[in-house]
Protein backbone atom coordinates (compact mmCIF):
# COMPACT_ATOMS: atom_id res chain seq x y z
CA UNK A 1 0.00 0.00 0.00
CA UNK A 2 1.77 3.34 -0.75
CA UNK A 3 2.14 5.86 1.53
CA UNK A 4 -0.38 8.48 0.48
CA UNK A 5 -3.08 5.48 0.77
CA UNK A 6 -1.71 5.12 4.22
CA UNK A 7 -2.33 8.65 5.21
CA UNK A 8 -6.06 8.72 4.09
CA UNK A 9 -6.49 5.77 6.06
CA UNK A 10 -4.87 6.96 9.40
CA UNK A 11 -5.11 10.59 9.48
CA UNK A 12 -8.94 11.00 10.32
CA UNK A 13 -8.12 8.22 12.97
CA UNK A 14 -6.11 10.48 15.37
CA UNK A 15 -4.56 13.68 13.42
CA UNK A 16 -7.00 14.74 11.65
CA UNK A 17 -10.27 13.32 13.70
CA UNK A 18 -13.56 14.51 12.13
CA UNK A 19 -15.11 15.16 15.77
CA UNK A 20 -11.47 16.59 17.70
CA UNK A 21 -9.74 17.92 14.84
CA UNK A 22 -12.60 18.81 12.30
CA UNK A 23 -15.00 19.65 15.19
CA UNK A 24 -17.44 18.02 12.63
CA UNK A 25 -20.34 15.84 13.89
CA UNK A 26 -20.49 17.21 17.16
CA UNK A 27 -24.38 17.07 17.38
CA UNK A 28 -25.22 13.48 17.30
CA UNK A 29 -22.01 12.52 19.52
CA UNK A 30 -23.24 14.48 21.92
CA UNK A 31 -27.50 12.70 21.71
CA UNK A 32 -26.26 8.93 20.85
CA UNK A 33 -23.66 8.23 23.39
CA UNK A 34 -25.71 7.40 26.34
CA UNK A 35 -24.51 3.78 25.74
CA UNK A 36 -21.78 1.66 24.36
CA UNK A 37 -24.89 -0.41 21.89
CA UNK A 38 -26.23 2.71 20.52
CA UNK A 39 -22.82 4.40 20.23
CA UNK A 40 -21.14 1.06 18.61
CA UNK A 41 -24.51 0.77 15.90
CA UNK A 42 -24.39 4.35 15.44
CA UNK A 43 -20.62 3.97 14.34
CA UNK A 44 -21.48 1.17 12.05
CA UNK A 45 -24.01 3.43 10.57
CA UNK A 46 -21.96 6.28 9.45
CA UNK A 47 -19.10 4.31 8.59
CA UNK A 48 -21.46 2.95 5.93
CA UNK A 49 -22.62 5.65 5.03
CA UNK A 50 -19.80 7.58 4.54
CA UNK A 51 -17.83 4.73 2.75
CA UNK A 52 -20.70 3.94 0.05
CA UNK A 53 -21.83 7.60 -0.76
CA UNK A 54 -18.08 9.01 -0.96
CA UNK A 55 -17.74 5.78 -3.17
CA UNK A 56 -20.95 6.38 -5.38
CA UNK A 57 -19.99 10.06 -5.98
CA UNK A 58 -16.74 9.01 -6.52
CA UNK A 59 -17.58 7.10 -9.19
CA UNK A 60 -20.19 10.50 -10.92
CA UNK A 61 -17.71 13.12 -9.97
CA UNK A 62 -17.23 13.71 -13.81
CA UNK A 63 -21.09 13.70 -14.90
CA UNK A 64 -22.66 15.91 -12.39
CA UNK A 65 -23.49 18.76 -13.35
CA UNK A 66 -21.09 21.44 -11.32
CA UNK A 67 -24.26 23.50 -10.19
CA UNK A 68 -26.65 21.20 -8.24
CA UNK A 69 -23.68 19.25 -7.34
CA UNK A 70 -25.01 19.80 -3.58
CA UNK A 71 -28.14 18.28 -4.27
CA UNK A 72 -27.20 15.21 -6.07
CA UNK A 73 -24.86 15.14 -2.93
CA UNK A 74 -27.70 15.29 -0.89
CA UNK A 75 -29.85 12.62 -2.53
CA UNK A 76 -27.10 10.00 -2.38
CA UNK A 77 -26.47 10.37 1.10
CA UNK A 78 -30.23 10.57 1.82
CA UNK A 79 -30.88 7.28 0.15
CA UNK A 80 -27.70 5.67 2.45
CA UNK A 81 -29.21 6.79 4.78
CA UNK A 82 -32.77 5.46 4.35
CA UNK A 83 -31.46 1.94 3.53
CA UNK A 84 -29.34 2.09 6.63
CA UNK A 85 -32.55 2.80 8.98
CA UNK A 86 -34.48 -0.29 6.99
CA UNK A 87 -32.47 -2.45 6.96
CA UNK A 88 -31.57 -2.08 10.96
CA UNK A 89 -35.39 -1.84 11.02
CA UNK A 90 -36.13 -5.32 9.59
CA UNK A 91 -33.58 -7.64 11.51
CA UNK A 92 -34.54 -9.14 15.03
CA UNK A 93 -30.60 -8.15 16.28
CA UNK A 94 -30.85 -4.71 15.65
CA UNK A 95 -34.58 -3.79 15.52
CA UNK A 96 -34.56 -2.76 19.72
CA UNK A 97 -31.51 -0.68 18.81
CA UNK A 98 -32.64 0.49 16.01
CA UNK A 99 -35.81 2.03 18.04
CA UNK A 100 -33.85 3.32 20.96
CA UNK A 101 -31.29 5.66 18.20
CA UNK A 102 -34.70 6.31 16.95
CA UNK A 103 -34.44 9.75 14.57
CA UNK A 104 -30.53 9.72 14.90
CA UNK A 105 -30.55 7.10 12.28
CA UNK A 106 -31.95 9.60 10.31
CA UNK A 107 -30.23 12.54 11.30
CA UNK A 108 -27.42 10.53 10.08
CA UNK A 109 -28.09 12.93 6.80
CA UNK A 110 -27.42 15.73 8.60
CA UNK A 111 -23.48 14.91 9.76
CA UNK A 112 -21.47 17.63 8.18
CA UNK A 113 -18.95 14.31 8.52
CA UNK A 114 -20.97 12.94 5.52
CA UNK A 115 -21.22 15.66 3.10
CA UNK A 116 -17.92 17.78 4.26
CA UNK A 117 -15.78 14.61 3.20
CA UNK A 118 -17.73 14.26 0.02
CA UNK A 119 -17.60 17.45 -0.93
CA UNK A 120 -13.27 18.12 0.33
CA UNK A 121 -12.53 14.55 -1.01
CA UNK A 122 -14.92 12.17 -3.14
CA UNK A 123 -15.19 14.91 -5.92
CA UNK A 124 -11.87 15.24 -6.59
CA UNK A 125 -10.41 11.93 -6.27
CA UNK A 126 -10.52 8.19 -7.68
CA UNK A 127 -13.67 6.00 -5.98
CA UNK A 128 -11.04 3.66 -4.07
CA UNK A 129 -9.22 5.97 -2.16
CA UNK A 130 -12.47 8.34 -1.55
CA UNK A 131 -14.24 4.92 -0.23
CA UNK A 132 -11.64 4.60 2.45
CA UNK A 133 -11.16 8.59 3.27
CA UNK A 134 -14.90 7.52 3.87
CA UNK A 135 -14.92 4.22 6.22
CA UNK A 136 -11.74 6.10 7.55
CA UNK A 137 -13.72 9.26 8.77
CA UNK A 138 -16.36 7.52 9.55
CA UNK A 139 -14.00 5.31 11.83
CA UNK A 140 -12.57 8.30 13.15
CA UNK A 141 -16.41 9.50 14.66
CA UNK A 142 -16.95 6.17 16.04
CA UNK A 143 -13.90 6.04 17.63
CA UNK A 144 -14.40 9.03 19.91
CA UNK A 145 -18.35 7.97 20.05
CA UNK A 146 -16.95 4.89 21.70
CA UNK A 147 -14.64 6.36 24.04
CA UNK A 148 -17.44 9.14 25.15
CA UNK A 149 -19.97 6.39 25.28
CA UNK A 150 -17.76 4.18 27.57
CA UNK A 151 -17.63 7.00 30.33
CA UNK A 152 -21.11 7.98 29.90
CA UNK A 153 -22.38 4.56 30.25
CA UNK A 154 -19.91 3.34 33.08
CA UNK A 155 -20.50 6.28 35.21
CA UNK A 156 -23.95 7.25 34.55
CA UNK A 157 -25.65 3.51 34.50
CA UNK A 158 -22.70 1.54 36.09
CA UNK A 159 -22.87 -1.10 33.48
CA UNK A 160 -20.95 -1.70 30.02
CA UNK A 161 -23.03 -2.58 27.22
CA UNK A 162 -25.82 -2.93 29.39
CA UNK A 163 -23.71 -5.73 31.62
CA UNK A 164 -23.18 -4.60 35.31
CA UNK A 165 -20.15 -3.21 36.30
CA UNK A 166 -19.80 -0.45 38.76
CA UNK A 167 -23.94 -0.64 40.53
CA UNK A 168 -22.71 -4.17 41.87
CA UNK A 169 -20.69 -2.46 44.21
CA UNK A 170 -23.40 0.24 45.64
CA UNK A 171 -22.58 2.83 43.31
CA UNK A 172 -24.90 5.26 42.49
CA UNK A 173 -25.65 6.15 39.09
CA UNK A 174 -24.91 9.74 38.01
CA UNK A 175 -28.05 11.65 36.19
CA UNK A 176 -25.55 14.26 35.00
CA UNK A 177 -23.64 12.16 33.24
CA UNK A 178 -26.65 10.54 30.76
CA UNK A 179 -27.59 14.32 30.11
CA UNK A 180 -25.78 15.74 26.94
CA UNK A 181 -23.87 18.30 28.61
CA UNK A 182 -21.53 15.91 29.98
CA UNK A 183 -21.23 14.47 26.79
CA UNK A 184 -19.48 17.62 25.55
CA UNK A 185 -17.39 17.99 29.08
CA UNK A 186 -16.11 14.87 28.00
CA UNK A 187 -15.49 16.32 24.55
CA UNK A 188 -13.43 18.99 25.78
CA UNK A 189 -11.45 16.49 27.58
CA UNK A 190 -10.68 14.01 24.64
CA UNK A 191 -9.64 17.62 22.65
CA UNK A 192 -7.53 18.42 25.78
CA UNK A 193 -5.92 15.13 25.86
CA UNK A 194 -4.92 15.14 21.84
CA UNK A 195 -3.51 18.86 21.94
CA UNK A 196 -1.43 17.95 24.61
CA UNK A 197 0.10 14.83 22.57
CA UNK A 198 0.16 16.69 18.86
CA UNK A 199 2.24 20.14 19.62
CA UNK A 200 0.92 21.60 15.99
CA UNK A 201 -2.70 21.59 17.04
CA UNK A 202 -1.54 24.49 19.49
CA UNK A 203 -2.55 27.90 18.50
CA UNK A 204 0.14 30.51 19.34
CA UNK B 1 -19.08 17.30 -22.41
CA UNK B 2 -20.75 20.40 -21.32
CA UNK B 3 -21.97 19.30 -17.93
CA UNK B 4 -23.14 23.02 -17.05
CA UNK B 5 -25.85 23.00 -20.16
CA UNK B 6 -29.14 23.47 -18.75
CA UNK B 7 -31.16 20.72 -20.66
CA UNK B 8 -28.21 18.16 -19.26
CA UNK B 9 -28.60 19.40 -15.52
CA UNK B 10 -31.97 18.57 -15.87
CA UNK B 11 -31.84 15.13 -17.48
CA UNK B 12 -29.75 13.97 -15.27
CA UNK B 13 -30.62 15.12 -11.61
CA UNK B 14 -34.47 13.63 -12.86
CA UNK B 15 -32.48 10.38 -13.87
CA UNK B 16 -30.42 10.51 -10.57
CA UNK B 17 -33.85 11.21 -8.75
CA UNK B 18 -36.00 8.09 -10.36
CA UNK B 19 -32.89 5.67 -9.86
CA UNK B 20 -33.28 6.93 -6.16
CA UNK B 21 -36.87 6.45 -5.93
CA UNK B 22 -37.51 3.05 -7.70
CA UNK B 23 -34.48 1.49 -4.96
CA UNK B 24 -35.92 2.93 -2.30
CA UNK B 25 -39.14 2.05 -2.64
CA UNK B 26 -38.77 -1.87 -3.72
CA UNK B 27 -36.10 -2.03 -0.80
CA UNK B 28 -38.76 -0.67 1.50
CA UNK B 29 -41.38 -3.16 0.13
CA UNK B 30 -39.33 -6.00 0.55
CA UNK B 31 -38.34 -5.29 3.99
CA UNK B 32 -41.56 -4.46 5.08
CA UNK B 33 -42.99 -8.09 6.08
CA UNK B 34 -39.87 -8.03 7.82
CA UNK B 35 -39.82 -5.01 10.02
CA UNK B 36 -43.80 -5.83 10.51
CA UNK B 37 -43.16 -9.09 12.27
CA UNK B 38 -40.45 -7.24 13.89
CA UNK B 39 -42.61 -4.34 15.43
CA UNK B 40 -45.70 -7.25 15.65
CA UNK B 41 -43.37 -8.94 18.43
CA UNK B 42 -42.05 -6.54 20.13
CA UNK B 43 -45.97 -5.41 20.68
CA UNK B 44 -46.84 -8.49 22.20
CA UNK B 45 -43.57 -9.18 23.88
CA UNK B 46 -45.11 -5.58 25.71
CA UNK B 47 -48.30 -7.47 26.53
CA UNK B 48 -46.63 -10.41 28.03
CA UNK B 49 -44.51 -7.98 30.25
CA UNK B 50 -47.38 -6.48 31.71
CA UNK B 51 -48.72 -9.71 32.42
CA UNK B 52 -46.55 -10.32 34.58
CA UNK B 53 -44.79 -13.41 31.84
CA UNK B 54 -41.40 -12.06 32.60
CA UNK B 55 -38.91 -8.82 32.08
CA UNK B 56 -39.46 -7.36 29.05
CA UNK B 57 -35.44 -8.40 28.39
CA UNK B 58 -36.41 -12.33 28.97
CA UNK B 59 -39.28 -11.74 26.63
CA UNK B 60 -37.50 -9.96 23.73
CA UNK B 61 -34.60 -12.26 24.32
CA UNK B 62 -36.56 -15.03 23.52
CA UNK B 63 -36.41 -13.90 19.73
CA UNK B 64 -39.71 -12.92 17.60
CA UNK B 65 -40.74 -16.98 17.00
CA UNK B 66 -40.92 -18.01 20.21
CA UNK B 67 -42.38 -15.29 21.20
CA UNK B 68 -45.51 -15.42 18.92
CA UNK B 69 -45.51 -18.99 20.10
CA UNK B 70 -45.71 -18.10 24.03
CA UNK B 71 -48.72 -15.66 23.13
CA UNK B 72 -50.45 -18.12 21.24
CA UNK B 73 -50.00 -20.42 24.02
CA UNK B 74 -51.05 -17.83 26.83
CA UNK B 75 -53.99 -16.03 25.03
CA UNK B 76 -57.23 -17.03 26.14
CA UNK B 77 -59.04 -14.88 24.55
CA UNK B 78 -58.66 -11.14 22.63
CA UNK B 79 -61.31 -8.88 21.48
CA UNK B 80 -62.25 -5.65 20.71
CA UNK B 81 -65.14 -3.38 22.68
CA UNK B 82 -66.58 0.05 22.20
CA UNK B 83 -67.08 2.54 24.81
CA UNK B 84 -70.25 0.93 26.08
CA UNK B 85 -68.10 -1.93 27.04
CA UNK B 86 -70.22 -4.58 24.63
CA UNK B 87 -67.67 -6.53 22.31
CA UNK B 88 -67.85 -5.47 18.62
CA UNK B 89 -65.40 -8.65 17.22
CA UNK B 90 -63.13 -11.05 18.05
CA UNK B 91 -59.35 -10.72 17.16
CA UNK B 92 -58.38 -13.52 15.45
CA UNK B 93 -54.92 -15.53 15.46
CA UNK B 94 -52.38 -13.00 16.54
CA UNK B 95 -53.98 -10.09 15.69
CA UNK B 96 -52.47 -6.89 17.92
CA UNK B 97 -52.78 -3.16 18.22
CA UNK B 98 -48.81 -1.59 17.83
CA UNK B 99 -48.73 1.92 18.72
CA UNK B 100 -49.11 3.04 15.47
CA UNK B 101 -52.78 1.41 15.57
CA UNK B 102 -53.42 3.01 19.13
CA UNK B 103 -52.55 6.59 17.92
CA UNK B 104 -55.47 6.07 15.31
CA UNK B 105 -57.88 5.26 17.87
CA UNK B 106 -56.30 7.67 20.69
CA UNK B 107 -58.00 10.19 18.00
CA UNK B 108 -61.08 8.62 18.00
CA UNK B 109 -61.35 8.08 21.73
CA UNK B 110 -60.39 12.15 22.15
CA UNK B 111 -62.66 12.93 19.47
CA UNK B 112 -62.07 16.12 17.37
CA UNK B 113 -60.87 16.74 14.03
CA UNK B 114 -58.46 13.97 13.27
CA UNK B 115 -61.37 11.22 14.78
CA UNK B 116 -61.86 9.10 12.08
CA UNK B 117 -64.81 6.41 13.39
CA UNK B 118 -65.84 4.88 16.71
CA UNK B 119 -63.21 3.93 19.21
CA UNK B 120 -62.09 0.43 18.44
CA UNK B 121 -60.49 -0.73 22.31
CA UNK B 122 -58.71 -3.74 22.54
CA UNK B 123 -58.99 -6.62 25.51
CA UNK B 124 -56.56 -9.26 26.00
CA UNK B 125 -57.70 -11.50 28.53
CA UNK B 126 -54.31 -14.46 29.20
CA UNK B 127 -54.54 -17.54 31.12
CA UNK B 128 -52.65 -16.46 33.82
CA UNK B 129 -56.08 -14.54 34.91
CA UNK B 130 -54.84 -11.23 33.63
CA UNK B 131 -56.63 -8.41 31.74
CA UNK B 132 -54.45 -6.77 29.75
CA UNK B 133 -54.97 -2.90 27.95
CA UNK B 134 -53.15 -0.65 26.02
CA UNK B 135 -52.72 2.93 26.70
CA UNK B 136 -51.74 5.69 24.47
CA UNK B 137 -50.73 9.52 24.71
CA UNK B 138 -48.01 12.23 24.38
CA UNK B 139 -44.74 12.41 26.37
CA UNK B 140 -42.38 15.35 26.49
CA UNK B 141 -40.79 15.12 22.80
CA UNK B 142 -42.97 12.50 21.25
CA UNK B 143 -45.85 9.68 22.00
CA UNK B 144 -45.81 7.51 24.79
CA UNK B 145 -47.56 3.94 24.83
CA UNK B 146 -47.91 1.11 27.49
CA UNK B 147 -49.85 -1.56 28.38
CA UNK B 148 -51.48 -2.34 31.60
CA UNK B 149 -52.90 -5.70 33.30
CA UNK B 150 -55.37 -6.20 35.74
CA UNK B 151 -56.32 -8.93 37.54
CA UNK B 152 -59.28 -11.20 38.08
CA UNK B 153 -61.34 -8.69 39.97
CA UNK B 154 -60.70 -6.13 37.24
CA UNK B 155 -59.40 -3.37 39.44
CA UNK B 156 -56.22 -4.38 40.54
CA UNK B 157 -53.63 -3.43 38.61
CA UNK B 158 -51.14 -7.11 37.93
CA UNK B 159 -48.34 -5.21 36.09
CA UNK B 160 -47.78 -2.62 33.43
CA UNK B 161 -44.83 -2.14 30.85
CA UNK B 162 -44.60 1.62 29.27
CA UNK B 163 -42.38 2.63 25.90
CA UNK B 164 -41.85 5.49 24.32
CA UNK B 165 -40.61 7.32 21.27
CA UNK B 166 -38.23 10.03 22.09
CA UNK B 167 -38.15 10.52 26.28
CA UNK B 168 -35.30 11.93 27.96
CA UNK B 169 -32.69 9.15 28.47
CA UNK B 170 -32.05 8.90 32.40
CA UNK B 171 -35.17 10.90 32.82
CA UNK B 172 -38.26 10.70 31.13
CA UNK B 173 -37.00 7.01 29.53
CA UNK B 174 -37.55 5.71 32.63
CA UNK B 175 -41.07 5.24 31.96
CA UNK B 176 -39.72 2.18 30.03
CA UNK B 177 -35.90 1.71 31.20
CA UNK B 178 -37.14 1.56 35.29
CA UNK B 179 -38.28 -1.65 36.58
CA UNK B 180 -38.77 0.04 39.53
CA UNK B 181 -41.37 2.48 38.07
CA UNK B 182 -43.22 -0.26 36.63
CA UNK B 183 -43.22 -2.13 39.65
CA UNK B 184 -44.97 0.88 41.52
CA UNK B 185 -47.96 -0.02 39.52
CA UNK B 186 -48.60 -3.67 40.61
CA UNK B 187 -51.29 -3.94 43.42
CA UNK B 188 -52.68 -0.68 43.60
CA UNK B 189 -56.39 -0.17 42.51
CA UNK B 190 -58.05 1.80 39.65
CA UNK B 191 -60.80 3.55 40.69
CA UNK B 192 -63.02 3.47 37.68
CA UNK B 193 -65.91 5.41 39.07
CA UNK B 194 -63.93 8.97 38.83
CA UNK B 195 -62.64 10.51 35.71
CA UNK B 196 -59.08 10.42 37.23
CA UNK B 197 -58.58 6.77 37.29
CA UNK B 198 -55.32 6.79 38.17
CA UNK B 199 -52.92 9.23 39.48
CA UNK B 200 -49.27 9.62 38.96
CA UNK B 201 -48.88 12.40 41.59
CA UNK B 202 -46.00 14.49 42.41
CA UNK B 203 -44.66 14.96 45.33
CA UNK B 204 -45.35 11.73 46.67
CA UNK B 205 -48.18 9.74 46.88
CA UNK B 206 -49.55 8.59 50.15
CA UNK B 207 -47.36 6.03 51.80
CA UNK B 208 -47.90 3.45 55.03
CA UNK B 209 -45.58 3.39 57.72
CA UNK B 210 -42.99 1.20 56.60
CA UNK B 211 -43.17 3.55 54.10
CA UNK B 212 -44.80 1.52 50.92
CA UNK B 213 -47.12 3.06 48.94
CA UNK B 214 -50.76 2.72 50.12
CA UNK B 215 -53.32 0.68 47.72
CA UNK B 216 -54.82 3.09 46.24
CA UNK B 217 -55.19 4.60 42.56
CA UNK B 218 -52.23 6.77 43.56
CA UNK B 219 -48.11 5.90 42.56
CA UNK B 220 -45.26 8.61 42.29
CA UNK B 221 -44.07 10.68 39.92
CA UNK B 222 -40.71 10.42 38.12
CA UNK B 223 -38.61 13.10 39.66
CA UNK B 224 -36.98 15.33 37.02
CA UNK B 225 -40.12 14.19 33.84
CA UNK B 226 -42.59 16.19 34.95
CA UNK B 227 -43.63 16.39 31.89
CA UNK B 228 -43.52 13.13 31.15
CA UNK B 229 -45.39 11.66 34.16
CA UNK B 230 -48.32 14.01 33.55
CA UNK B 231 -48.37 12.81 29.93
CA UNK B 232 -48.49 8.93 31.28
CA UNK B 233 -51.31 10.45 34.14
CA UNK B 234 -53.25 11.89 31.10
CA UNK B 235 -52.69 8.72 28.95
CA UNK B 236 -53.75 6.35 31.62
CA UNK B 237 -56.56 8.32 32.53
CA UNK B 238 -57.99 8.89 29.29
CA UNK B 239 -57.79 5.16 28.21
CA UNK B 240 -58.62 4.02 31.14
CA UNK B 241 -61.66 5.84 31.22
CA UNK B 242 -62.37 4.46 27.80
CA UNK B 243 -62.81 1.30 28.82
CA UNK B 244 -64.25 2.08 32.61
CA UNK B 245 -67.57 0.54 31.66
CA UNK B 246 -66.31 -2.76 30.38
CA UNK B 247 -64.49 -3.14 33.73
CA UNK B 248 -67.22 -2.21 35.94
CA UNK B 249 -69.66 -4.40 34.03
CA UNK B 250 -67.33 -7.73 34.08
CA UNK B 251 -65.93 -7.08 37.46
CA UNK B 252 -66.92 -10.35 39.82
CA UNK B 253 -70.00 -9.08 41.67
CA UNK B 254 -69.32 -8.88 45.66
CA UNK B 255 -71.88 -10.56 47.97
CA UNK B 256 -73.23 -7.78 49.77
CA UNK B 257 -74.01 -5.18 47.17
CA UNK B 258 -73.50 -1.81 48.61
CA UNK B 259 -75.54 0.22 49.77
CA UNK B 260 -78.53 -2.04 48.84
CA UNK B 261 -78.60 -0.72 44.86
CA UNK B 262 -77.76 -3.20 41.99
CA UNK B 263 -76.72 -0.81 39.66
CA UNK B 264 -73.74 -0.71 37.49
CA UNK B 265 -72.10 2.98 38.92
CA UNK B 266 -72.67 1.08 42.65
CA UNK B 267 -69.71 1.73 44.10
CA UNK B 268 -69.59 5.39 42.80
CA UNK B 269 -72.82 5.27 43.61
CA UNK B 270 -72.39 4.27 47.13
CA UNK B 271 -69.78 7.00 48.07
CA UNK B 272 -71.86 9.85 46.56
CA UNK B 273 -74.51 8.96 48.91
CA UNK B 274 -72.28 8.98 51.61
CA UNK B 275 -71.28 12.55 51.14
CA UNK B 276 -74.80 13.24 51.04
CA UNK B 277 -75.69 11.87 54.15
CA UNK B 278 -72.28 13.86 55.72
CA UNK B 279 -73.35 16.98 54.77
Amino acid sequence: MDAKLKETILNPIFKGNPITVLVLGICSSLAVTVTLKGALVMALSVIVVTGISSLILSLLRKTIPGRVRIIVQLVVVAMMVILVDQILKSFEATYAIDKQLSVYIGLIITNCIVMGRIEAFALGNKPWPSFLDGVANGAGYGLILLVVAFFRELLGSGTLFGIDILNRFGYVPNNLVILPPFALILLGCIVWVQRSIQKDLQEK
Amino acid sequence: MNTNNNVYTVIYTTVIVVIVAALLAFVSQSLKGKQDANEKADTISQMLTSAQYGTKEEISGLGNAAVLEKYSQEIEKAFVIDLEGNVVRELEGNEVYSAKQLKRQNYNIKGGPNKTGEPELPVFVFKNGRTVVPIYGAGLWGPIWGYMSFETDLKTIGGAYFDHESETAGLGARIKDDPSFQAEFVGEVADFSSENVFDIVKGGAPKDAEGKSVVDNKIDAISGATMTSQGLDAAIDTWLAAYAKYFVNNAPKQEESCCGEETETCEGACEESNQEVEE
